[in-house]
């Protein structure tokens, strides 16, 4: 039987420097690593430091096996990882976990919401949007501040592809021509049918859940929004027990839930 | 008569306590024999080398069986060889010894089939796999109750009824011993001889059963815990003892025969030529357990406590039983005596 903790390598092809801490990592996996799907996430890391959970923010398509990873060094593995260059090698397994449910949005106003780093995971829903099928797509990105905007050069891109994309920031600065606030009170203001509406939610759980209440109000149902919660995990085969929410194992039963399947669980905001 | 000819093989059948040993003794050629051993005090699972120091009227041990040897406490899953051209992934052999586990008792023998589903589901363990494949479970009725058992109200005990996923069952009738063979392997492999039991033999077991179900003391509602816990996460229970008596020390955790949970660290040689990558019960009870970056999920005891009552008396949903199998251990090893039964009755009160 194959030993499931043995890494793939890849090489990094490209780095992007999306905001101060913030790098996104082009990556050529070697042969045989199984391509991601939009919402889902590696182990990534380096023998000795060890590895931590990162969601594709770029999956494989049929003209590109390369995929990538939007990483903010924020602990051991991620400062470490920070310090690479292009040609480096990293270790990774996967992809793990239920992605976004991409097929409930045909037809549907897609409605993604991100705070953050949050914006990484939604990214390759974004980047398939075409085949999706969606009537409607809606982008609303909140951030701390404009230099904290990842993927500030994209957004352009997004907006000729059709998708409304609306920014907002708690701290505008000077030059910013977009919004100021929290991104619920976009939402509040945003023109939704509740009942043909799907939401995917990503970002610190506290905006996830206000987001999600949001939408609540405008009578979406709790099983057509989708979070995407973050929790400590070693080794993404619901095996070592660290992302425990409730009944659930976050690695291998999500990492992304509908609103409903969390609810009422201690030790979370939802 | 017992020529060649006539042999028949028996699946279940009555034996003195000698042919017992005399038949256990006989496996050791060809397996390595891990049974509970010593009587003063706490007897534990160890290795044995005779027949003798195994304990068959032991109540419990502080280490579970299964978790123990099946799980173990810290083991290598991968290695690193650091080369010139960068690190090379090296994989340990599985573990191969053919073991008998003897002397599991009916709730650590649940213990295993918990396991068994958390390790050999969607993503199986190679290294769980491998031991549970080459090791071979006898498991024993229980001849008496602790006044911390509680498996009765849970139904794993202490008569064991699970019809597989084990090897052998005893049962100690007093002269002598029933043994039945439950596995599709252990009647491939072992053979039985003796007095085939009859109808008043099981009726035997049947009365010596419910006299043991007469010693049980704990009691409270395993079933309705549910919606209490749900709608009544902060329940004052939950806080006073943890904010009252709770250490945080995990002993509940590493004790439990149904927990499971691990950390993955890396660890260096001195040399720097090597990296290994381990494996280690982790606990629950830890204050860095759920923690990650910018918060911590179970930062407050309280949070912890209700983790491990909660994930053993609830969330059956998660392998469709419960993680508890009513063995007790959590309560007899905590140091200051915290009793999940009591923290369900309260609240359920």
């Amino acid at each position: 039987m194959k030993n499931p903790y043995v890494p793939f390598k890849a090489v990094i092809r490209g780095i992007g420097q999306e905001a101060g801490d913030v790098k996104t990592f082009l990556l050529e996996p070697e042969s045989g690593f199984p391509p991601g799907a939009p919402g889902q996430f590696n182990m990534v890391g380096y023998p000795g430091v060890g590895e931590a959970p990162v969601s594709l923010s770029r999956v494989p398509m049929e003209d590109s096996d390369l995929f990538e990873h939007t990483i903010r060094a924020v602990g051991r593995v991620t400062d470490f990882l920070s310090t690479f260059r292009e040609g480096d090698e990293i270790f990774l397994r996967g992809p793990f976990g239920r992605g976004w449910p991409l097929n409930e949005v045909k037809g549907k106003h897609l409605v993604l919401v991100s705070g953050g780093l949050g914006l990484a995971p939604i990214r390759p829903v974004v980047q398939i949007a075409d085949k999706l099928k969606a009537r409607r797509i809606t982008l609303l990105h909140g951030a701390r501040d404009p230099g904290s905007v990842i993927f500030k050069t994209e957004f352009r891109h997004w907006r000729k592809k059709g998708i409304d994309v609306e920014l907002t920031v708690d701290e505008p600065g000077k030059g910013w021509r977009y919004h100021t606030g929290i991104v619920t009170e976009i939402i509040r203001r945003l023109k939704i049918a509740p009942a043909e509406a799907v939401a995917f939610i990503c970002g610190p759980e506290i905006m996830m859940r206000f987001a999600a209440n949001e939408l609540f109000l405008k009578d979406v149902p709790g099983s057509s929004v989708y979070v995407s919660p973050e929790r400590r995990m070693r080794c993404g085969m619901g095996l070592c027990g660290h992302c425990q929410h409730g009944v659930w194992f976050v690695c291998k039963d999500g990492p992304v839930f509908s609103y409903r399947e969390l609810r009422g669980y201690p030790d979370a905001l939802f | 008569m017992n020529g060649e000819n006539t042999f028949q093989k028996n699946y279940e059948a009555l034996i003195s306590r000698e042919l017992l040993a005399a038949w256990v003794e006989g496996f050791k050629e060809n397996f390595r024999l891990i049974g509970p051993a010593g009587g003063k005090g706490e007897a534990e699972f160890r290795e044995v080398f005779s027949f003798n120091e195994i304990n068959l009227d032991y109540q419990s041990t502080m280490l579970p069986p299964g978790k123990t040897f099946l799980l173990k406490p810290v083991e290598e899953i991968l290695s690193f060889n650091i080369t010139p051209g960068g690190p090379v992934a090296e994989e340990p052999p599985l573990p191969d010894r053919k073991r008998i586990l003897f002397g599991v008792h009916a709730c650590d023998t649940h213990a295993i089939l918990y396991l068994d589903k958390v390790f050999l589901g969607v993503f199986p363990d190679p290294f769980y796999r491998a031991r549970r494949e080459n090791t071979f479970i006898f498991s024993l009725n229980c001849k008496t109750v602790s006044g911390l058992c509680f498996c009765h109200l849970v139904g794993t005990g202490p008569f064991l009824k699970a019809q597989s996923g084990y090897d052998v069952l005893l049962t100690d009738m007093g002269s002598e011993f029933l043994v039945e063979l439950k596995s599709v392997r252990a009647k491939k492999i072992f053979s039985l001889e003796g007095r085939p039991p009859e109808g008043r033999d099981l009726e035997k077991k049947k009365e010596l059963e419910l006299e043991l179900l007469k010693n049980f003391r704990k009691d409270f509602k395993a079933d309705g815990l549910r919606e209490v816990f749900l709608s009544r996460p902060d329940h004052p229970v939950l806080k006073e003892t943890a904010e009252g008596r709770c250490l945080s020390c995990g002993n509940c955790v590493m004790v439990c025969p149904t927990c499971f949970c691990h950390d993955i660290y890396d660890e260096a040689g001195v040399s720097l030529a090597r990296i290994k990558r381990m494996r280690r019960w982790d606990a629950c009870q830890d204050y860095f357990f759920a923690k990650v970056h910018g918060g911590n999920f179970r930062e407050e005891r309280q949070a912890r406590l209700r983790q491990f009552v909660f994930h053993k008396l609830d969330y059956e949903g998660q392998f469709g039983v419960k993680g508890t199998v009513g063995c007790g251990r959590c309560i007899r090893w905590c140091p200051t005596g915290i009793d999940l039964t009591e923290i369900a009755k309260e609240m359920m009160k």
